[in-house]
Order: C-alpha cells, then sequence, then structure tokens
C-alpha cells in the first residue's frame, strides 16, 4: 500500500468522471406535501369557518385589507393540519392537493355549538344576552337585565337565570363567553368529520 | 469505611448517542458497571394537563406531540378510545388505511431503534443504511397522509383522506424495495463478529425478570413474553399477524426481534392493501360522556390512554400511560445490571428503545 495505490485509485477514469459530476439532486417538495395554507384567489365570505375549527391558538384570522377579506396565516403558530383548508366552504385557502383531494372525495367537516350554562355560577345579570350579536339583530330593543319580549332570541334571561332559546341560532362568536363576571356560560363547538356521497 | 464502589459514572443528560435528554448514574467497580439508576425529568411538557377541558379536534394534535416518533399511534389511540365511549363505527376502507398507516410508522419507528443501536455499537455503516432506508417508509406516510410525522391523519369515525389507487400500489413497490434492502442489512447485523462480541449476551434480560416487572413490546417479546395488544384485535389477526418472540434475551435478540417484527409489518400492509374494498372512509358521530381505558400496540409496546369526556366531547380527565416508562424501568434496573464494561451501558439502554419524550409526555 503506497501513495501510488491511491494515485492509481484516483486517477481512474470513471472515478474522475464521477468525482466531478455526480451530484445529490436538489430538495424538492412533492405535490402532495401539506405546507402552510396558500391563498387561492377565491373570495373570502368571512364566514370565519376556518378561524373556529383552527386548534392552535393565534394561527390564523380573518383581516380586511382595503375593503376585501382575507385569511391570513401566522406560521410560527400553524401546525400545517389542514383543517381550515377542508372546513373553508368556499375553497380560499389551499395546501398541497387537500383542497384537490377534498373535492374529490366530498370530506367535509360538519359543526354545531353547544351553549352550556351553569345555573349555579349564573346570577342573571344579562351582560351575555346584551352583548350576542345574534340577539341585537333580532331585539334591538334588548333590556338591560337581559330581558327580551320575543321568544325568537338565542338567549334570554327568564326567572333571574339566562335559558338558552334556540342553541341553533349560536355562531360560535363567544362574545357571551368574555363578557360573564362569573365564567358561567360555555360555547362548545362538536365537529363531525362527514364524507358526503359521490 | 469499606468502600463499595470505585467510581459513581454519569452518563448523559447530553450524550452522543442518545437522541433524547436522560442521565444514567452508574455505579462502578473497575472497569465493571454494579447497578445503574437513570434521571428523567428534562423535558417533561405537561401534554396530558393541556388536554383538559378541550374537544377531540384538539386533543388529537397534542396527542401525537407526546411523541415525535410513533406519532401516528398516539392519534389512533385517543381516537379509538373516543370511539368506544362514544360507540361510534368505522367504516371497513377506514380501518384498513388505519392499520396500513400504523405498519408503516412501527416500521419507520423500529428502523429508527434499530439505527440508534448501531449507531451506539459503532458501527454506524449499518445504522446509516437502516437510516436510508426509513426515508422510504416516511415517504410512503407522507405520500398517504400529506406530512412525514404528526399526520393526524385518524379521525373519530374513519380517517382525514382516502388513499388512491396509483399511491396504493406506489407504497406496494416500496414494501418491496423496503423487503430486498432489509434482507442484506440484516444479513450484515446476523453475521458481523464485531456486531455479535458487542450484543451477544449482553443486557440480558431473564425471563423471570421480564415477568416479575412490566416490561412490553419487543423488549418483553424478545425475552420470550407473549405481550403484544394485537393478538385481540380481530382485523390484524384476519391480516395475517403471528406472535414472534425470541428466547435469547439479549441486546442481540430485541435488535432482531425487530428486524423479524419488520419483515412481519410488511406482510400486514401487503394484505392490508389487498384487502381495500372501494367505499366511504368518513363515518362522522357524536361524542358521549363516558371513561375508558383502551390500549394498543404501539411500535415500543402498549399504549393506553385512560380518558374520560364530558357529553360535549370535551376532556375531563386523562392519563398517557406509554410504554417507555416500564421499559426504561426495566432497563435500568434489569438488564444493566452487572455489566461487564461501561461500554455496554448506553448499548444496552438504546437496545431497550427507550423513548425519553413518551416516558415525560
Amino acid at each position: 500500500m503506497t501513495v501510488f495505490t491511491y494515485l492509481r485509485e484516483f486517477c481512474r477514469l470513471s472515478w474522475l468522471k464521477a468525482f466531478f459530476t455526480v451530484k445529490t439532486p436538489p430538495l424538492t417538495k412533492p405535490s402532495y406535501f401539506r405546507d402552510f395554507p396558500e391563498l387561492t384567489g377565491n373570495e373570502c365570505t368571512h364566514c370565519l369557518s376556518c378561524k373556529m375549527i383552527c386548534p392552535c391558538p393565534g394561527a390564523i384570522d380573518v383581516v380586511q385589507t382595503d375593503g376585501v377579506w382575507n385569511p391570513q396565516i401566522t406560521q410560527g403558530h400553524c401546525v400545517r393540519c389542514g383543517y381550515c383548508v377542508e372546513a373553508c366552504p368556499e375553497g380560499v385557502l389551499t395546501s398541497g392537493d387537500l383542497l384537490a383531494r377534498k373535492k374529490e372525495q366530498g370530506l367535509v367537516f360538519a359543526h354545531e355549538y353547544i351553549i352550556t350554562i351553569d345555573t349555579k355560577k349564573c346570577m342573571g345579570c344579562g351582560n351575555c344576552t346584551t352583548a350576542c350579536p345574534v340577539n341585537r339583530e333580532i331585539d334591538p330593543h334588548m333590556g338591560a337585565g337581559g330581558t327580551s319580549l320575543s321568544s325568537d332570541v338565542l338567549i334570554r334571561v327568564e326567572h333571574g337565570k339566562n335559558t338558552v332559546k334556540h342553541n341553533e341560532l349560536c355562531k360560535g362568536c363567544k362574545v357571551c363567553m368574555d363578557t360573564c363576571p362569573n365564567g358561567a356560560i360555555h360555547v362548545i363547538r362538536n365537529v363531525a368529520a362527514l364524507q358526503e356521497d359521490r | 469505611m469499606k468502600k463499595v464502589v470505585d467510581v459513581s459514572l454519569p452518563v448523559g443528560p447530553i450524550h452522543p448517542c442518545f437522541k433524547e435528554p436522560c442521565r444514567i448514574k452508574c455505579e462502578t467497580r473497575g472497569e465493571r458497571v454494579v447497578t445503574t439508576e437513570v434521571e428523567l425529568g428534562y423535558v417533561k411538557k405537561g401534554i396530558e394537563k393541556i388536554m383538559i377541558g378541550r374537544p377531540w379536534q384538539e386533543t388529537i394534535f397534542l396527542a401525537e406531540r407526546v411523541c415525535g416518533i410513533c406519532s401516528v399511534v398516539h392519534n389512533t389511540v385517543i381516537v379509538e378510545a373516543l370511539e368506544k365511549i362514544s360507540g361510534i363505527t368505522v367504516p371497513r376502507r377506514a380501518e384498513l388505511l388505519r392499520l396500513i398507516l400504523n405498519e408503516l410508522d412501527r416500521i419507520q419507528s423500529h428502523l429508527l431503534a434499530n439505527y440508534s443501536y448501531c449507531y451506539t455499537i459503532e458501527h454506524e455503516t449499518l445504522g446509516m443504511y437502516l437510516l436510508n432506508l426509513r426515508e422510504t417508509a416516511m415517504d410512503s406516510i407522507e405520500m398517504m397522509t400529506g406530512t412525514r410525522i404528526m399526520a393526524a391523519y385518524v379521525v373519530p369515525g374513519g380517517v382525514r383522506e382516502d388513499l388512491s389507487a396509483d399511491n396504493a400500489a406506489k407504497i406496494l413497490e416500496a414494501t418491496y424495495h423496503i423487503e430486498t434492502e432489509l434482507k442484506r442489512f440484516v444479513k450484515m447485523f446476523e453475521t458481523g463478529p464485531m456486531i455479535g462480541l458487542r450484543s451477544k449476551g449482553i443486557g440480558v434480560l431473564s425471563m423471570e425478570d421480564a415477568l416479575a416487572s412490566g416490561v412490553v413490546g419487543p423488549t418483553a417479546r424478545a425475552s420470550g413474553l407473549s405481550r403484544d395488544a394485537r393478538k385481540d384485535d380481530p382485523l390484524y389477526i384476519e391480516m395475517g399477524w403471528h406472535m414472534i418472540t425470541r428466547t435469547e434475551s439479549d441486546n442481540y435478540a430485541r435488535i432482531m426481534l425487530r428486524f423479524d417484527e419488520l419483515f412481519q409489518s410488511l406482510t400486514l400492509i401487503r394484505n392490508g392493501i389487498a384487502a381495500l374494498e372501494p367505499g366511504k372512509i368518513r363515518n362522522g358521530g357524536e361524542m358521549k360522556a363516558g371513561r375508558i381505558k383502551h390500549t394498543i400496540e404501539a411500535p415500543r409496546g402498549d399504549l393506553t390512554y385512560e380518558i374520560e369526556i364530558d357529553s360535549a366531547g370535551q376532556v375531563v380527565y386523562v392519563s398517557i400511560q406509554t410504554p417507555s416508562i416500564p421499559n426504561i424501568e426495566v432497563a435500568t434496573h434489569a438488564m444493566m445490571k452487572n455489566l461487564a464494561s461501561a461500554a455496554d451501558v448506553t448499548s444496552t439502554f438504546i437496545s431497550a428503545d427507550p423513548c425519553i419524550a413518551c416516558a415525560e409526555r
């Protein structure tokens, strides 16, 4: 084993050719890789479906710039789960081939909101009922104590306690939770992963 | 005073052989390691506490983040527990897709475990070969779910996405590639004289010690115990699963058992793909209140979730019992007892495939 052995080894044409030409192929992202959601250009209707299903606090927000609503992703918070892509009814967001798969396979997330009131904690102040944007639309003259003559409202105070009248009207904004001084009201989002018939 | 030990030798918390931080305190007499003690707590996350009060669409992401290597199985076990509480049925196609993904996950986890062992006994060439082969399994997982790890593929009532026929054919191709390559590597491991010197007869976990302790998974099966949660799963039995055990009980047996299980996983994936029939992949389903203890076989052993949810599907109580907890204890007190050399401490510990992130969750 002398230096000539090595020289002979490295002076072979095939070795030299391989040394100068073989390269590692560049790293490419496969088409199916689920990256951070991107905008497709479809019009956002500001329904907040994406924000409501997002499992990570502060990852997605729907903001208005120059009069146009669009979702905005905070990349440090997003875990790239793709729920917003699947939940958006307008196809505003896309990520990998998830949007194409969603359309092809009929993937949907059904959801409903359930309002629960802890009657032991509720003191019937009516803060939640007056703050609720759905209530305000149905009965603009709702009393300061949260009482209402209309029975079409979402929640109203009856016999000194808050009562849920029409659970199906809830949009899940959770303003009631924020305004309750006792933490008596809680809005739960129930999600079911479904597949439409193809 | 009579001197009992010569030197207390700390290994870790940062050690080139460990993927995660943990500290092994060894009491040595000369070169011989008399007893060891493992100190954990460097990467405690407190995931069980964070889960409380959250619905399933948030808890499944937290469950995955318990462990980066076997994230699929954490997702599967929490969703299956919720399904059992609520009485949700899963379409057959979705069940088979779950099986295929779980076995792909087992393949990459076992390959990583065996890579770690080869790396620890300084056989880096074989280690890198195995790590390269693992990429094939990771690519298959990515093709199926969209991400390499933390896929959140399993949801109550089914799975996230369907597997197209093209992708199924590619996964099938990948299983054949893994099998041909793996046969070479297993032969290298079996016949390597240096590997034999570092592995055979070292870190023996006797049948009595294994029975007395709560050891689970490949570590238990390498000592001759028939412990596998898959034996109670009718789908696995249907796909041709059978118990694999070895009797040598040493480091060599544990690694070889994982190699044997890899071949079995490849067969299970092929049978699963062959049994796929067109159909729905999601059923949805409503959550009901209840409490359950559910166990399935993770790559490292029995993974148990004890979970209680309220009528809206929010977690009231959760306790995650991961296989690494008993395995680390057994590795410390039974396997690393009276070792001939301090150099065998790390290799014996790694041969039990300890996952610190799982143990500290």
